[in-house]
């Protein structure tokens, strides 16, 4: 058997497995077993106490010991409550640990420390690392969705290491609305983590709890815990799996039968002649869009933690990998892999008066990517708009590459192959390294005062190379002069200096308080160096070569002599930024029963102007236990009832640096959205450097400020059986940070201002039921939240922050704004009323004295809905389609466990949104569309709702035709697992599960996109916006779990 | 041990007091940019800012907006708005002085609009900050005066172009003479016209004559001098004086003349002898054999006929290199290559009617329009995508291409942004024609010198007319964004009756009629739409102009 297991697995676990043996001459042996079933504990940790001596139980529950007289053996179990038995000269001592639901009594991690949760007044929410492990995913955000009422969490891209976007009660700003995140009391990035390094994640959602991060806080702050060791117990955990991917649902698109119908119909309608198909030879017939998906991409995952310790020192050390393949183009051009190690140690010294520590996490991440941005930077795209008629093969390419060029198409030269495009011109590596650490003293020089001091680091370093091939896929889409090769470095840190002091005591009798002071200061600082040149040797002409030491490229005179530099080089500190804070906080409880907190903060920040640097911001809570109360104590079936309420102010800074002064472009260090100054005098091309004011000052630019009340009732009913949390609040985020448009007379670029704010308000509800019925365990959990949100005071003559043109096609207009009395990021567009049917339709439509958009309007145009009846359909007429951002969301989540086995069910979704999808490039007539445009106006009463086909896009301007509601309910896990270690019977084997697991199983929607849940759009501030959007894969794994 | 306890705790309360008198832990400065305090010191940065004012010049046509140069075209007689057949409407908005050609488009010239204000943002900036640059390389305080006015006249120059173009194009528009950020009305538009007299005035009185000469132009062409001015000035009061018949800006016709003859008896400039060497596409000769292009017959940037152009660079990326012709694109065949001539969007197309009034034997006529179907190029035609097609484009401004269809620009070679032929904003014959309409001694060898040119067998003449005078600026002239102008400055009624017409086209393969009527013109009085953002952003201080509502 043991040489069967070690096959399984890497022989280094062996070399790492502790189990510690004491040889004394009281011998004590003993069966353990739980109180749930009677059924013997494996694997429970068997521990002298204040010695380093210790077991774990066998398969059979049965543990031997050597101990003192006297001495106190202390057993412990992961979902049983700690048992401690004096010896006494026993010789046996068998135990029955008691099976715990999760307790009042358990820690939440706050601000700066720990707090019993029944002590908690504030709206704070905690996720066990092991539920989130339990998940799969490649990023632990992701596992929390559908777990979190009030925190929305999104994919912005189904591409492997893509960002989640993370909404904590509603979105409270257009500029960066991601909640904070501190990782073991540093702020650190959660994405790099692997989930099984995670012990919990407390998600502080009210002002009040997260007002001592203040200035940071204003968005949320998610606090993650990572593993510590135990001192108990040494354990070493495996865990793996592998699945594999594939796209869960396609677009449907014409194919080529249709696709041709459509190009005539058009062509007709639109007085232009008909194709002459038969003079075209060898047209094809290619989905473009299956195309672009690679079946049966792998993602796997390998981790191993190992953790023990004794009275003197704890440790917990892992080492992880992590990685996933694109399921739009497969590991070449889609990938992402991770490389994980940790190691968490503490050491008490002087009997206890002081404590040292550390956390280490190093990250090695590598990943490669398509393109997933707007209609300009979207790889999937290509694959909407191009014909079926060209073929993905063929021999006619000019660079000798085995796709199709349709530069001498008969049909349209500028189709292009988008699966070559995406295969040959997607060369690019990312490579960073993360170490996020930090080493921490804890002094306690008398009883509860705690001087703590922790000093740590975040430091990344990363590196980017690409290259551009000779290629030529149309006449629009070529690389036929140079190849270029781009190689990029950059690296920084972070320095994080806090120091606190905490005293916990009692006053008189069961006055119970608890102060901390502290402050801490913060420097980050960096640089980058970036580099491109052109033609690699041709000896090493491809992607695997791509380093600039391989390049060519001279500086040289063109055939008019003037001079063309091939070498582009860069390099420039990142920006520099400094902050200061002072923060205390004052706790008090009487008898558990009525509890009292409130922190201030203040904050300075080196983003601001001197005179406008500090902030401060204060916050209050209460809570009432009234089940503590006597007056309740006879009340059956109520367990624990608890009423809080809060209210606190915290703020953001997230703003570009110096916006208090006004730099000057030098034509140095020059970018897209920053151009250079040059002039060319003379003849002879040569740019001489100018200089310009590049955007406006504002001196008064201060922190921008969230005010939140919150009401919340936490109760646990029939044994703690069922727990219920419910939640109000109102958040209102003020004087925003923005950089509000200008007149064009102002003449440059704006700077940041305060102004504009926005009033979310919501419930939240989250109802659990667990028991335990003869050894059947089962657990349902349902969560919701509802949000509102709405826009006011924007600091603009108009009263609107405007979106970005261009996005949805070529020309396309603002569609989303912000504006005052709307949800932020609402789409903005015509009304429509159906189509008209036929001429006297459109008389009868004049005569009324409606507008009518179409200069040349005929039956089967969109009737674009005259808002201000003033006769023409023009930008007044643009109305509020709705927004991205769902008003609901629900999670669902259920277990069983019987005996051996388990079987889980998670769900999660969405209500209240939009869509707005935009696959075509109406601005080009032989774009593809979807089958859902054969469902056209082709005649009177064939359809109100899609428009006849024509070669222009008037019928396409913006409108609700656009919009699709974004509902979905997705069955995002569903597990079946079974743990063989009771069969295996091997004493130090604690767990062996096996399970199978399937992600994202089923979608519930009537959105016809490859995907509804959609956090991309064309600004931070707007969602759901898909233009070709990179869907979440379908996967199904395998994986296993084993413990020593 | 009580002791060590109280070292200890000491200990710990000196480092939660460490920093908290550091306030200055808070002061950062940035390491790769100025800010503005530490600018507008020395002489050399005044130098740069005032590159900064030409680059601002120069991104009115490379910022990629609706260019001046095309809209002036589009409004012409001599074009249509072309484009591609399925592109929005908005060319045709502007072609037809009606905006329900395209409802939506209320935003046609937003970019434009900002371009400009954001040029003169950049000459208000450093003319504002002149007096507080105190570092500069003489110690002579004459040489450092004539240094300073140098640099404030060349900055004003182009202030009063960048007005120039504006005034013209919307009538009414805020006049900021210092950056400010304060929601300005729109002036009335001879205070607008008296700031730009105001401005060439300094500028011809303080860049010294000799400060860029012409014998130079491989190191200086581009540079605002003296005569850049005075032809300018001209050309401002013709333009007012017909529009608005007033001569209330500050500027007489006779000062008009005294400049423009200053330009001539200067003896710098002069005609070059072949009218088709001023133009790239025109004087390139395709080479199949060697795919080349013989460029001999150019006469190249910085001719002697160049008094001032706005210069072009193939430089241009989406990286922050923003140096090129970007409406030259435009002026393209839509999707054609046709060496020299290379592909655009095809906008412009050119009416039949001007290539018809061309004079027999006058060589503007082929160095000024590509005949489609006379060049043989007619079958090879994108016109499927081609909206307005009339057989004819423009040739003085198109791109350039290969024989193998390969871009001609250099640099990135990239039709759409790598174009780098300058745009002449003034050159020599319009000098010599503006004189002789301005009554000078010597008009009638002024109006031989240029229509010999054109037509080598044209007789002489003794005198000339100025309806004569305005009949050759159309054909001297045709696609140099001057023909508009030249109409409205005989008045709006002279202009619409030009302007008014119905021509057959082709957009797409079927057939299509452009109709252009008076009525629309006269409606706007010539003007265009004030940009809807902008009229918003304002609250409605911005009045939008009449026939754009």
């Amino acid at each position: 058997m043991s040489s069967g297991l070690s096959s399984l697995f890497f022989t280094i676990l062996f070399l790492f497995t502790s189990a510690t043996f004491a040889f004394s001459q009281n011998k004590v042996t003993g069966a353990v077993t739980s109180s749930a079933d009677g059924e013997p504990l494996i694997g429970v940790s068997v521990h002298v106490k204040g010695t380093s001596k210790g077991t774990t139980t066998n398969y059979n529950g049965v543990y031997s010991i050597e101990v003192n007289q006297n001495q106190l053996l202390e057993f412990s179990y992961v979902g049983h409550s700690t048992k401690e038995v004096l010896i006494t000269g026993q010789k046996t001592v068998d135990v029955v640990l008691q099976e715990t639901q999760e307790t009042l009594d358990e820690l939440v991690v706050i601000g700066y420390g720990v707090q019993k949760k029944k002590l908690n007044t504030g709206a704070t929410l905690q996720i066990k690392g092991d539920e989130l492990a339990k998940m799969n995913t490649t990023s632990p955000l992701q596992a929390l969705q559908g777990k979190t009422p009030g925190v929305s969490i999104t994919s912005t891209s189904g591409q492997p290491g893509s960002d989640m976007k993370v909404v904590i009660r509603g979105l409270g700003t257009i500029g960066n609305s991601g909640p904070l995140y501190i990782i073991d009391g540093i702020q650190g990035d959660i994405s790099v983590l692997n989930a099984s390094d995670i012990q919990s994640i407390d998600i502080l959602k009210d002002a009040a709890s997260a007002a001592i991060y203040g200035a940071q806080a204003a968005n949320g702050v998610v606090l993650v815990t990572t593993k510590q060791g135990s001192k108990s117990r040494s354990q070493v955990s495996f865990d793996a799996y592998t699945g594999l991917q594939n796209v869960a649902r396609t677009a449907q698109m014409l194919n080529a039968e249709e696709y041709k119908t459509m190009m005539d119909e058009q062509a007709l309608n639109s007085g232009s002649a008909l194709y002459k198909w038969n003079t075209m030879n060898d047209l094809a017939d290619t989905d473009w869009v299956a195309q672009m998906f690679k079946k049966d991409a792998k993602t796997q995952n390998y981790s191993t933690n190992i953790s023990g310790g004794s009275e003197a020192s704890v440790y917990s050390l892992s080492l992880n990998y992590t990685t996933q393949e694109g399921i739009v183009g497969g590991k070449d051009v889609s990938n992402y892999e991770r490389y994980g190690f940790r190691v968490n140690t503490e050491h008490n010294l002087y009997k206890n008066a002081l404590k040292v520590g550390q956390h280490l996490n190093f990250n090695y991440i590598k990943n490669t990517g398509i393109s997933v941005g707007n209609q300009y930077n979207n790889t999937l795209r290509g694959a909407f708009s191009t014909s079926p008629l060209a073929p993905v093969l063929s021999n006619n390419n000019i660079y000798n590459s085995p796709y199709n060029d349709t530069s001498n198409s008969l049909w349209y030269k500028g189709d292009g192959n988008p699966y070559a495009s995406m295969m040959t011109n997607t060369n690019n590596k990312n490579d960073a390294q993360r170490l996020a650490a930090d080493i921490y003293a804890e002094l306690e020089p008398i009883k509860n005062l705690k001087l703590k001091s922790v000093l740590g680091i975040n430091y990344y370093a990363s590196e980017y190379r690409s290259f551009t091939p000779l290629y030529q896929f149309s006449i629009y889409s070529y690389n036929k002069q140079h190849t270029t090769t781009n190689q990029s470095m950059g690296k920084g840190h972070t320095l994080t200096w806090t120091n606190t002091a905490g005293y916990d005591f009692t006053l008189i009798q069961d006055h119970a308080i608890s102060l901390l002071a502290g402050m801490e200061a913060v420097r980050y600082q960096g640089t980058s160096l970036s580099a491109s040149n052109w033609n690699l040797l041709s000896q090493f002409n491809d992607f695997a070569h791509a380093y600039l030491d391989n390049t060519t490229g001279q500086a040289h005179l063109d055939e008019d002599g003037n001079v063309v530099e091939t070498r582009s080089v860069g390099g420039r500190p990142e920006t520099l930024y400094r902050r200061l804070s002072y923060f205390g906080r004052v706790g008090y409880n009487f008898k558990e029963k009525y509890m009292f907190n409130a922190t201030l903060r203040a904050d300075g920040s080196s983003k601001f102007a001197a005179g406008h640097r500090w902030g401060y911001f204060p916050s209050v809570s209460a809570g009432w236990v009234l089940t503590n109360e006597d007056f309740m104590s006879g009340m059956k079936g109520l367990d624990f009832l608890k009423l809080r309420a809060s209210w606190g102010q915290v703020g953001n800074q997230d703003i570009d640096d110096f916006q208090y002064a006004s730099p000057i472009n030098t034509s140095t260090g020059y970018t897209g959205s920053n151009p250079a100054a040059f002039y060319n005098f003379g003849t002879g091309g040569t740019n001489i450097a100018g200089a310009y004011p590049s955007r406006l000052s504002n001196e008064n630019v201060k922190w921008e400020t969230s005010e939140q009340t919150n009401i919340g009732v936490d109760a646990r009913f029939l044994r703690n059986r069922l727990s219920v949390n419910a939640d109000y609040y109102i958040k209102t985020t003020k004087d925003w940070l923005v950089a509000a448009p200008i007149l064009a007379t102002a003449g440059a670029g704006a700077p940041f201002i305060n102004g504009g704010d926005v009033k979310n308000n919501g419930i939240e509800l989250a109802l659990d039921w667990n028991d335990n019925i003869g050894g059947f365990r089962y657990n349902v959990g349902v969560n919701g939240a509802y949000n509102k949100n709405v826009v006011g005071n924007i600091p603009t003559e108009d009263g609107i922050i405007h979106g970005l043109t261009n996005q949805l096609f070529d020309n396309a207009e603002e569609f989303y704004r912000a504006e005052n009395g709307h949800a932020i990021g609402y789409f903005w567009g015509y009304e429509t009323a159906g189509i008209f049917q036929n001429e006297k339709d459109i008389a009868d439509w004049k005569a009324a004295g409606k507008g009518i958009l179409q200069a040349d309007v005929k039956p089967g145009d969109v009737k674009y809905v005259d808002q201000d009846k003033s006769g023409t359909i023009n930008s007044n007429d643009k109305i509020d389609l709705g927004n991205g951002m769902p008003s609901f969301t629900l999670g669902m989540n259920a277990g069983i466990a019987y005996k051996n086995f388990d079987f889980s069910v998670n769900a999660n979704g969405v209500m209240g949104n939009k869509l707005v999808q935009s696959y075509r490039n109406h601005a080009n007539k032989q774009a593809n569309y979807t089958t859902a445009i054969l469902q056209r106006w082709t005649g009177e009463g064939t359809s109100d709702r899609v428009p006849r086909v024509t070669e222009t896009n008037v019928n396409w301007q913006f409108s609700d035709l656009y919009l699709q509601n974004g509902d979905f309910l997705r069955i995002s896990n569903i597990t079946l697992g079974y743990d063989f270690a009771k069969l295996i019977k091997w004493n130090y084997l604690s767990q062996f599960r096996v399970y199978g697991s399937v992600q994202n199983a089923f979608t519930f929607t009537k959105y016809d996109g490859m995907d509804p849940e959609i956090g991309y759009g064309t600004s931070g501030w707007v969602s759901g916006i898909d233009l070709g959007y990179y869907p979440r894969p379908r996967t199904m794994l395998i994986g296993v779990n084993v413990k020593f | 041990m009580k002791k060590t306890k109280l070292n200890i705790i000491a200990l710990g309360i000196f480092s939660l007091t460490l920093f908290s008198c550091s306030d200055t832990f808070l002061d950062v400065e940035p390491q790769t940019s100025i800010l503005d305090q530490n600018f507008y010191k020395t002489e050399a940065d005044a130098e740069m800012a005032l590159i900064g004012c030409y680059d601002g010049y120069q991104r009115t046509s490379s910022n990629g907006n609706f260019a001046f140069y095309v809209a002036s075209e589009v409004l012409s007689d001599n074009c249509f708005g072309g484009t591609g057949n399925t592109d929005g409407r908005g060319y045709q908005a502007v072609d037809r002085f009606d905006i329900s050609q395209s409802p939506s488009d209320n935003n046609l010239f937003n970019g434009t609009w900002a371009d400009y204000y954001a040029g003169i943002f950049r000459c208000n900036t450093l003319l504002k900050k002149m007096p507080g640059i105190t570092t500069w390389t003489s110690t002579d305080e004459a040489v450092i005066g004539a240094t300073k006015k140098r640099i404030e006249g060349e900055t004003r120059f182009l202030r009063a172009l960048m007005y120039f173009d504006l005034v013209r194009l919307f009538e009414k528009v805020p006049l900021l003479t210092e950056p400010t950020t304060n929601n300005v009305p729109q002036a009335e538009p001879v205070e607008t016209y008296k700031l730009i007299v105001e401005d060439l005035k300094y500028a011809a009185a303080n860049i010294p004559a000799n400060a860029y000469p012409k014998a130079q132009a491989t190191t200086n062409d581009g540079r605002v001098t003296k005569y850049a001015a005075e032809a300018l000035l001209a050309r401002v009061y013709l333009f007012y004086k017909g529009y608005y018949g007033k001569e209330d800006i500050g500027v007489t016709a006779a000062e008009a003349l005294t400049g423009l003859e200053d330009i001539i008896t200067n003896n710098e400039f002069g005609l070059v002898k072949d009218f088709k060497a001023l133009w790239p596409a025109a004087s390139y000769v395709a080479s199949t054999t060697a795919n080349t292009l013989d460029k001999t017959g150019y006469a190249g940037k910085g001719n002697k006929e160049i008094i001032f152009s706005q210069k072009f660079n193939n430089t241009q990326d989406y990286n922050g290199m923003m140096d090129g012709n970007r409406w030259l694109v435009m002026m393209g065949m839509r999707n054609t290559n046709w060496s020299p001539y290379g592909k655009g969007w095809g906008a412009c197309t050119v009416n039949p009617k001007l290539v018809t009034a061309f004079a027999e034997g006058d060589t503007r006529k082929p160095a000024s329009i590509i005949d489609l179907v006379g060049e043989g190029i007619d079958s090879k035609f994108d016109k499927k995508d081609q909206r307005e097609y009339t057989g004819y484009t423009v040739k003085k401004y198109t791109p350039t291409c290969l024989p193998d269809g390969t871009s001609d620009t250099g640099g990135g070679n990239d039709f759409q942004i790598s174009q780098d032929q300058d745009f002449v904003v003034i050159r020599y014959a319009d000098v010599l024609l503006m004189a002789a309409e301005l009554g000078s001694a010597n008009a009638a060898g002024y109006y031989n010198l240029v229509h010999q040119r054109a037509i080598p067998t044209a007789p002489t003449v003794a005198a000339v007319t100025k309806a004569e005078i305005m009949a050759e600026r159309r054909f001297e002239f045709a696609f140099e964004g001057i023909r508009y102008w030249d109409l409205l400055r005989q008045g709006l009624g002279t202009a619409a009756t030009a302007i008014a017409q119905t021509q057959n086209v082709l957009s797409g393969t079927a057939a299509d009629v452009v109709t252009i009527t008076s009525g629309n013109i006269t409606k706007t009085r010539g003007f265009m739409q004030i940009p809807n953002t902008q009229i918003t952003l304002s609250n409605g201080v911005l009045k939008q102009n009449d026939g754009w509502k």
